[in-house]
């Protein structure tokens, strides 16, 4: 019996013994790989929900997620948002990037209802982009890299909230929103690529480097939220809760589009006082 | 070209082949013109637009590539299951699927807004994306079918002067084996992506089902060995030459029309859960919506059910009729044209129905309009003559038919 067992064990050591340790080694890479790595169907999941936890109380001020606040009670449709952010954004004023339509609560009462991008923490266009043109910044915003997109307008189609913007053509004519609400800030996109809200990033990104604070300082502040003449949109960073928009959501009620859909916008609505 | 065929027996050009070539070319020649004015222009002359962003070319895509199923197929069971019977139509095969998957790449770079940046998959990864999945799969299938496919080239007469080219393609022959399991693993992939690729949006209702990828694959695995077949026919007639032995052509047919049955009867039970037991408001709305206004129904029973199942399922199986060839390549038109109303119906229908997300009553985005402009078809005509094309020189030039006295020869 012990014989045997030695025997046994000398025939094992060489190559089986190698096929066995590689195969090992490599279904823990392979494992690794698919359940923590790169691979992971729940590596965003991780990112944004596990360690986003933790970090978000440490990091609060040091990372912002950006977010919008738009009360429906109070805008009165006179599409100013629209023509800012076309004119400072250089957008096709016939397809904007905002929008105003009128509205009917379940009651029959008229509102007006807006809409941005939502910046979306879970974006169904991220997920879809073949090229990661459309990708997270580390302060949630959803942008493009408009020099890799190839336009194959899968966003678009993915986008369930009829967000994004597609540039058929060339667009040489100028654009009649400039000069009378802005002047265009950035660069005009060329044909063949998909094109969405930024929140102004440029503003963002240069107000924060001259230590604004973009939502309270009007030069780091979304355009659509400088010329709103009642108020009816608050921005600014989610994750400190002194912010106004912190504020706003900490007193209000709010809601956001197709929760459903489990997108986790960083847009929030204040619904009409009566209800919806 | 010119010297392959000063090589072969001076002209043998019939004026009905020269018709034919001429014919080929016209389409050749209004894609070509199309296709420059879509690069000049851009896609602002096709109909499609920001609520119906995928038209006609997606559909000629997802079609095409289905169609060009029966090279992963086949291959499978020849070098993968090992019936070895079926080794006479395995060169076809691949060389259909070869022109099925150029063809929608073709389409694709029409299709895209920047066709300068159609290498940016490779380049630029986003593993999330099914999409990035797709151009991958497709590439690295289109590398196996050439490597495959390699000898049947290099053995013509064209390529006598190079012989170490004919040592490169016997080394590719004798990689077959692994090849084709490679290529199987690689096209269960992809072909099943494709309809992911509409299954996983979750804002539109009549695309969002499990089911998509499994009905996406199952009718390619069915409907390309038909077409193969179809076209061994269709070469024999012409050329006047057995090329492969018709048993094993009517077995395929058998193969296609089973496969078709599988088909048939996961789409029953998907249109039974999508319209009764897993019936929800958004798309009980979307189907109301779109018999309403559309002919989805009409398209769905009559195109996809009674021609691309029912006759097809029909004249492949039922023994009176699948002993005539022209009745087995009849049926592969119809489950050929099953297959292109099916991935016409869910790309355009699915984008028909508008997404809806405002928190109010009343605003909803129109519904999506869309006809393919003349562009659009001419650029698919185009496509068309590539393929026809293709076929032609590969049946004329090629050893497609005769490895074994090739060998022999050789």
């Amino acid at each position: 019996m012990k014989n045997k067992k030695t025997k046994i064990k000398v025939e094992l050591s060489r190559r089986d013994f190698l096929t066995v340790a590689a195969t090992a080694a490599g279904s823990v890479v392979a494992a690794q790989a698919l359940t923590t790595g790169p691979l992971s169907p729940f590596s965003n999941l991780k990112q944004s929900q596990l360690e986003g936890v933790e970090s978000s109380a440490a990091n609060a001020k040091h990372i912002p997620r950006w977010g919008m606040v738009i009360d429906l009670d109070r805008c009165i449709g006179c599409e100013y948002c629209l023509r800012a952010c076309s004119a400072t954004n250089d957008v096709d004023p016939q397809r904007t990037w905002n929008i105003v339509v009128p509205e009917k609560t379940s009651n029959g009462r008229s509102f007006f209802f807006s809409r941005p991008c939502l910046h979306c923490q879970e974006a169904p266009c991220v997920e879809v982009c073949p090229v990661k043109a459309t990708y997270h910044r580390e302060d949630g915003l959803v942008v493009m890299d408009y020099e890799r997109c190839i336009g194959c307008r899968y966003c678009e189609v993915a986008c369930p909230y009829d967000v994004r913007v597609f540039n058929w053509q060339d667009r040489p004519e100028g654009n009649p929103f400039i000069p009378t609400w802005g002047i265009a800030e950035v660069e005009r996109r060329p044909r063949g690529v998909v094109e969405k809200c930024t929140f102004c990033i440029h503003r963002i990104d240069a107000g924060l480097k001259k230590g604004l604070t973009p939502g309270v300082d009007r030069d780091a502040t979304p355009a659509c939220v400088n010329i709103c003449p009642v108020g009816a949109r608050t921005f600014g960073n989610l994750n400190d809760p002194d912010s106004p928009v912190s504020q706003l959501l900490a007193q209000t009620a709010t809601i956001r589009l197709r929760e459903e859909l489990g997108t986790e916008p960083n847009v929030y609505y204040i619904p009409p006082k009566e209800g919806l | 070209m010119a010297t392959a065929t000063l090589e072969r027996k001076p002209s043998k050009l019939s004026p009905g082949f020269l018709a034919w070539l001429a014919f080929i070319g016209l389409c050749l020649l209004i894609g070509l013109v199309a296709a420059i004015q879509v690069f000049t222009r851009g896609l602002v002359i096709t109909n499609m637009s920001d609520l119906v962003p995928w038209g006609l070319w997606i559909t000629v895509d997802l079609s095409s590539i289905a169609l060009g199923a029966g090279a992963f197929t086949l291959s499978a069971v020849v070098y993968l299951f090992g019936i070895k019977r079926f080794q006479p139509i395995v060169r076809l095969a691949v060389f259909v699927g070869f022109i099925g998957y150029t063809s929608a790449l073709l389409t694709l770079v029409m299709d895209i807004g920047r066709p300068d940046r159609f290498w940016h998959p490779w380049v630029y990864w986003n593993v999330h994306s099914v999409l990035w999945e797709i151009t991958w799969c497709i590439t690295i299938y289109l590398t196996i079918m050439l490597v495959e496919f390699a000898p049947v080239v290099f053995e013509s007469r064209f390529f006598n002067r190079w012989p170490w080219l004919r040592t490169i393609a016997h080394v590719a022959h004798s990689l077959a084996p692994a090849l084709a399991i490679l290529g199987l693993m690689i096209s269960l992939l992809h072909q099943s992506s494709l309809g992911a690729t509409y299954g996983i949006v979750k804002s539109r209702p009549i695309w969002f089902k499990p089911s998509m990828p499994i009905m996406f694959i199952l009718s390619a695995v069915a409907v390309g060995p038909a077409l193969t077949m179809s076209v061994a026919f269709i070469a024999e007639w012409i050329t006047g030459k057995r090329t492969v032995p018709h048993d094993i052509l009517r077995i395929i047919s058998r193969f296609s029309g089973l496969g078709l049955l599988v088909y048939a009867y996961i789409k029953f039970w998907d249109l039974a859960a999508v319209t009764y037991y897993g019936r929800t408001p958004a798309v009980s709305q979307a189907l109301t919506m779109l018999s309403d206004q559309t002919p989805y129904n009409f398209g769905f029973w009559f195109g996809e059910i009674i021609i691309g199942i029912l006759i097809p399922v029909a004249v492949f199986l039922l023994p009176n009729y699948n002993k005539k060839p022209l009745n087995l390549v009849f049926g592969t038109v119809c489950a050929m044209i099953g297959v292109i109303v099916n991935r016409w119906n869910i790309t355009v229908s699915g984008l028909f129905v508008p997404v809806s997300y405002s928190p109010g009553t009343m605003y909803h985005l129109p519904p999506g309009q869309y006809f393919p402009s003349l562009v659009e078809w001419a650029v698919v005509l185009g496509i068309i003559g590539y393929g026809l094309l293709m076929l032609t020189l590969g049946i004329r030039f090629l050893p497609l038919f005769s490895e074994a006295k090739q060998q022999g020869r050789g």
